[in-house]
């Protein structure tokens, strides 16, 4: 059996190959109005609506998909318009808050929110209008009160409780059973920018190269304060025996080079390093460049306790204190582990979660298991040069190292739970 | 918060979206959804110089039923998924679709967006492990398929390569005797999950021959094991899901190695997937061998 179900009813889009700095010409209907503008492929949907058709009732709060401010209609179906470039609305039709009514000619939800006092700053009311409108209009069941809630979720308020915003809704939706009225205000009309015109914005310039990264590098070494982003404390072990493992951590430039990603790029002198590390995930790339000091070296007890700060052209900063120790076992191999307080700043830190969290444990045992490479052969295999895996970079023995360690921490605390449990 | 500048190209076939990643030489990147890649761009995580948008290319907006199998194209967008009648042909599907970020992103993210993507909190990663789904990946040298088990190489990394797409995912339809559970819990709704499950039971005769557990949100990708032995062990005591329990606590030992968060202690996780665990292989089970899934 075969059958295929039909495809999107819309037309496709044509199609387009534009350089960086180009402009494109994209045509869709907003509110019932067909348009034509010329944006730079990177500019969003809700910048375009703002500024090249002075719709500015759709608000743009986070610009990366979290508040629901800039939510609008496209197509029928809500979504966010910081998240949709401006060029993949081709062909479509647009619906913002402009359209659902007038100051004379209010829908629906728009009286039902006034009634319920669903707003008080008015900067979410967009969203919620048209989140809501689009529940309304496309859901096939009843909405019930125990699990709106949930359906509103995908917008955010700061000052209503909510209770207002869910009343409204309520409301609405046992008003018009059979479906709400479409929008209200969608016709024809000439819509002109604040820029003055439809396509008044310039192409942004080309990127400056990163060769500005050099001003974002700490020149100075400072002790981390206040709490930790991630601590990690992580157990591997290791086939060589300790004091091969110990050459290693000894020599700062092997030891570099088992960090996947990291490059030593100076030698400071006094046990000071410069570094950078490349963080390879998904489609996140970031590149730092940073400092690392040996703080501590203690041969006998095998010790190596060390701080390095980074930072990237974006303004994220990293800052570590990492203790690696490594501990001979009755078999004569080596168990290595490492403790990690990270501290991380900038975008990254927002965005860290599965950066920092579950891929810390696969790199720092891809950095145990370099190092008893090395131990073993005297020289690092090629971490971090891999295709496709885990291409994480640590800086010259810090940023990565910390992130990879952040995992063993889990487990080893674990371990010592159920060793004292047993 | 605006992305880097990026050169732009909507190519209208599939082999011309491969051919322009290809002339990238591994700086491009696939635009479908873009619900999880535009917020990598706008914080400047990651600065492509090219995206690929492959909504135009021809052919790849499908939902297709084929012998066993539910194939779904590159370019479907979750709430369409949602609201289609082939959905109900994987369970799955249905049960897992609303707990995907919230309407506003399911009516522009793609399903294979969120596979390629391969956030560890996702669902449909995880959905995709239980069935064992296979995933279609185009490259210039032609298609290649890959079983979920091999396809999730870690957080957000697959073996989709810089140059290839993944082009198709077809998830097994539901058997006669095969029951299904999901359950995540999540602060708020529409968050990544703290801890999540999604099972799948096959029972014939009223006699347990397959029970499978995918988890997510604990670990760098979802954690799949074979758990037949164990709910056969539980399948006859009066209350199957007090019976899993000590054999879904082993588990979470095993498969739960996150190291926590602000949001949640590893341990916290551990017990919320023993719980979530046992629950929805207890709720396969009934639904196995009461012949509805």
């Amino acid at each position: 059996m075969s059958t295929t179900e039909d495809t999107a009813a819309r037309a496709p889009q044509r199609p387009v190959k534009a350089a960086a700095d180009e402009l494109i010409d994209v045509s869709f209907t907003v509110n019932g109005s067909p348009i034509s503008i010329r944006v730079p492929a990177r500019m969003h949907l809700g910048d375009a609506l703002r500024m090249h058709l002075g719709l500015s009732g759709t608000h743009l709060g986070c610009e990366h998909g979290v508040c629901g401010m800039c939510t609008v209609l496209i197509d029928g179906d809500a979504a966010r318009a910081c998240l949709v470039f401006a060029v993949q609305a081709e062909g479509t039709e647009v619906v913002t808050v402009e359209g659902l009514g007038t100051q004379e000619s209010q829908h629906p939800l728009q009286q039902a929110f006034s009634h319920h006092h669903a707003l008080q700053c008015g900067f979410c009311t967009p969203g919620f209008l048209m989140s809501s409108y689009d529940l309304l209009a496309n859901s096939e069941g009843e909405v019930d009160a125990e699990t709106l809630p949930e359906e509103m979720s995908g917008v955010i308020c700061r000052c209503t409780g909510y209770r207002g915003i869910l009343a409204a809704v309520s409301d609405v939706a046992q008003a018009h059973p059979e479906g709400i009225p479409g929008p209200l205000n969608c016709a024809p009309r000439t819509l002109v920018g604040r820029t003055g015109g439809a396509s008044a914005t310039p192409a942004a310039p080309a990127e400056a190269p990163v060769a500005d990264a050099d001003e974002q590098t700490p020149r100075e070494l400072t002790r981390p304060t206040g709490t930790p982003t991630i601590t990690v404390a992580v157990t591997r072990q290791l086939s060589s025996p300790v004091e091969d493992i110990w050459a290693v951590m000894d020599d700062v430039d092997r030891l570099a080079r088992c960090l996947p990603g990291a490059e030593m790029t100076a030698d400071l002198g006094e046990d000071r390093y410069r570094g950078r590390a490349k963080v390879s995930l998904g489609p996140v790339r970031l590149a730092f460049e940073g400092l690392a000091q040996i703080t501590e070296r203690d041969v006998a007890d095998h010790r190596l306790a060390l701080l390095a700060q980074g930072a990237d052209t974006g303004g994220n900063r990293t800052a570590a204190e990492i203790t690696l120790r490594a501990t001979a076992t009755p078999e004569g191999s080596t168990e290595l582990r490492a403790d990690a307080a990270v501290f991380l700043s900038g975008r990254i830190a927002q965005f860290g979660r599965a950066l920092a969290g579950d891929v810390s444990q696969r790199m720092f045992e891809q950095f145990a298991d370099a190092v008893d490479q090395t131990a073993r052969t005297g020289t690092a295999p090629e971490v971090g040069a891999g295709p496709s895996a885990l291409r994480i970079g640590l800086q010259a023995v810090g940023a990565g190292l910390r992130r990879r360690v952040a995992l063993l921490a889990g487990a080893v605390r674990d371990a010592r739970r159920r060793r004292r449990a047993s | 918060m605006k992305p880097a500048p990026f050169a732009y190209v909507r190519p209208a076939t599939l082999d011309d979206a491969v051919a322009e990643l290809v002339a990238t030489g591994g700086d491009g990147k696939v635009l479908a959804g873009g619900q999880s890649l535009v917020p990598v761009l706008a914080m400047r995580l990651g600065r492509p110089g090219t995206l690929v948008d492959i909504t135009a290319a021809a052919g790849l907006d499908t939902i297709e039923r084929r012998g066993a199998v539910l194939r779904i194209g590159a370019t479907t967008r979750q709430r369409r998924l949602e609201r289609s009648p082939a959905a109900n042909d994987v369970p799955l599907i249905g049960m897992a679709l609303p707990f995907v970020g919230h309407r506003e992103l399911r009516s522009r993210g793609t399903v294979c967006g969120s596979l390629a993507h391969a956030d560890p909190g996702a669902e449909l990663p995880a959905v995709a492990s239980c069935l064992g789904a296979v995933l279609e990946v185009t490259g210039a040298s032609g298609r290649r398929t890959v079983p979920a088990a091999e396809f999730f190489a870690g957080a957000m990394t697959t073996a989709v390569g810089a140059e290839e797409v993944l082009s198709a995912v077809e998830f097994p339809v539901a058997a006669p005797g095969e029951g299904f559970g999901f359950a995540e819990i999540a602060r708020r709704h529409g968050d990544f999950a703290l801890a999540g499950v999604v099972t799948r039971v096959r029972s014939a005769g009223g006699a347990v021959q397959e029970a499978v557990i995918s988890g997510f949100g604990i670990s760098d990708r979802a954690a799949t094991r074979d758990v037949t032995d164990l709910v056969r062990a539980a399948a006859d005591s009066a209350d199957v899901e007090a019976a899993l329990r000590p054999g879904t606590e082993e588990l979470a030992r095993d498969v739960v190695d996150t190291a926590g968060d602000s949001h949640g202690s590893q341990g916290y996780r551990r017990r919320l997937f023993a719980v979530l665990a046992a629950r929805e292989l207890a709720h396969a089970h009934r639904r196995s061998t009461e012949g509805r899934s």
